[in-house]
C-alpha cells in the first residue's frame, strides 16, 4: 500500500516535470521561430519565459498548496508509522524467533552441559562408590583376616592354657589330695592307735637302726 | 665303753636324754645335801644322815641299777656312769604327728632298749604334718614311717587313678 502511494506521487512528479520540461522546449521553438523580429521581439520573449515561469511556479504552488503537503505530510506520518510499527513487529518477531532460537539454543547448552556434568557427576560417584566398596571390602578381609588370626591365637592360647592347667592339675593333685588328707586327717590318730604300725616299721627296719646305733 | 656302763640299767621312766640330765642333777644336789651333813656331823659320833625324797625316776634309776642311796660307792659309782651316759649315749629321734602319751613312750621305749640298744634315750618331738606314723633320726640315718611319706610313696597310683577319673569325666 505504501510502495503503491509513492508510486503515484513519484509518478505525479514526474508527470509535472515532463510536463515543464515540454513547456520549456516548445518556448525555445518559439523562440528560435520569431528570431526574424529582433529586439523586440527577445524582449517579449524573455516576457514570455518570465510569464511562463510564473505560471510554472503558481502551478506548481498551486499543485504543492499547503493541504497538499499537509496531506502529504500526514500520510508521510502515517506511513512512516506504519512502516516502523511494521518494522517493530518484524523487529519484535526477529527478536522473539531469535530469543526462542536463544531459549533453545542455552536449553541445548544447559541440558549439554548438565548432561555431562552429570555424567560426570554419576561417574566420579560411581568410582567413589567403588574405591569405598574397595575399601570396605579391604577393611572387611583385614578384619576377617584379624578375627581369624586372633581367634586362632585365642584359641591356641586357650589350648596352651588348658593344657598348662592340666598339666598343672596332674602335677598337683596329688598334692592336693595329699594336702586334704593331711589337713583332715591330721588330729585324728594318737599315738596309742598308731603303736602297732609304727613298731612293726621300726621292727622292719631294726637291722639298719642297730648298726646306726652301735656306731 | 666300759663294764659298768654296760650294765647300767635305764628305767622305763628314764626316757629322754632330759630325764637323764635331770635324774642326774637331782642325784648330784643329793649328793651335795649328803655331803653337806656329813661336813655338819663330822665331830659326832654315830650321827644318822637324813636321806632326801627323790623323785620316781630317780629311784626306779637306783632300783633298777640295785644301788642303795646310803651306799656312797654305789651312788658315786652310779653318778659317774650317768655322766657318760649324759654325754655318750646313744639317741633315737621321734618325731610324732600328735603329743605322745607316757605309756606309749614307755613301750617304745621298752622296744628300743630292748632290740637296738639297751643305754639308747630317745628325743621326742612333734610335727602335726606328718599326719600319722613316726619320723625316726638316728645318729646317721632318718627313717620316715610317717603316713606323710607313705602317701608320697603311693603318689603314683593316686595320679593314675585320678587320670583315670578324668578321662571318664564329660568334657
Amino acid at each position: 500500500m505504501t510502495i503503491e502511494w509513492l508510486a503515484f506521487i513519484l509518478g505525479a512528479l514526474a508527470a509535472v516535470f515532463l510536463g515543464f520540461i515540454w513547456v520549456i522546449i516548445s518556448v525555445n521553438r518559439l523562440q528560435n521561430g520569431g528570431g526574424k523580429k529582433g529586439k523586440d521581439g527577445k524582449k517579449s520573449v524573455n516576457d514570455l519565459d518570465k510569464a511562463y515561469s510564473d505560471i510554472a511556479e503558481e502551478d506548481v504552488n498551486h499543485l504543492f498548496n499547503k493541504e497538499f503537503r499537509e496531506e502529504l505530510r500526514n500520510r508521510g506520518r502515517l506511513r512512516f508509522e506504519k512502516v516502523v510499527d511494521e518494522n517493530a513487529m518484524f523487529l519484535k518477531q526477529d527478536l522473539d524467533m531469535t530469543i526462542s532460537q536463544l531459549n533453545e539454543y542455552m536449553k541445548e547448552q544447559i541440558s549439554s552441559k548438565l548432561d555431562n556434568e552429570f555424567a560426570e557427576y554419576a561417574k566420579a560417584m560411581k568410582e567413589a562408590q567403588e574405591l569405598t566398596l574397595a575399601i570396605l571390602k579391604k577393611t572387611a578381609d583385614e578384619a576377617e583376616a584379624q578375627r581369624q588370626s586372633l581367634n586362632e591365637g585365642l584359641q591356641k592360647s586357650v589350648a596352651a592354657h588348658e593344657a598348662g592347667l592340666l598339666k598343672a592339675f596332674e602335677m598337683n593333685m596329688a598334692a592336693i589330695v595329699e594336702h586334704y588328707v593331711l589337713e583332715a586327717l591330721g588330729d585324728q590318730f594318737d599315738l596309742k592307735q598308731q603303736l602297732p604300725y609304727i613298731i612293726e616299721q621300726m621292727e622292719a627296719n631294726k637291722q639298719a637302726m642297730m648298726e646306726d646305733m652301735r656306731l | 665303753m666300759n663294764e659298768a656302763d654296760k650294765s647300767f640299767v635305764l628305767p622305763p621312766a628314764l626316757v629322754t636324754h632330759a630325764d637323764l640330765a635331770r635324774a642326774l642333777r637331782e642325784l648330784e644336789a643329793i649328793e651335795n645335801d649328803l655331803e653337806a651333813q656329813r661336813v655338819r656331823t663330822r665331830e659326832k659320833e654315830g650321827a644318822h644322815y637324813r636321806l632326801p625324797s627323790m623323785s620316781r625316776m630317780l629311784s626306779d634309776t637306783l632300783e633298777s641299777n640295785n644301788v642303795e642311796l646310803g651306799d656312797d660307792q654305789a651312788r658315786m659309782g652310779l653318778m659317774t656312769v650317768m655322766r657318760h651316759l649324759k654325754d655318750h649315749a646313744p639317741i633315737l629321734h621321734l618325731t610324732f604327728a600328735s603329743d605322745a602319751d607316757p605309756a606309749s613312750l614307755r613301750k617304745l621305749t621298752e622296744w628300743v632298749r630292748g632290740t637296738l640298744h639297751p643305754q639308747a634315750l630317745l628325743a621326742i618331738g612333734l610335727q602335726p604334718s606328718l599326719v600319722g606314723g613316726v619320723y625316726v633320726r638316728t645318729p646317721n640315718h632318718v627313717h620316715d614311717f610317717s603316713l606323710r611319706a607313705h602317701l608320697q610313696e603311693k603318689e603314683g597310683i593316686m595320679v593314675r587313678e585320678l587320670e583315670k577319673a578324668l578321662k571318664g569325666a564329660p568334657q
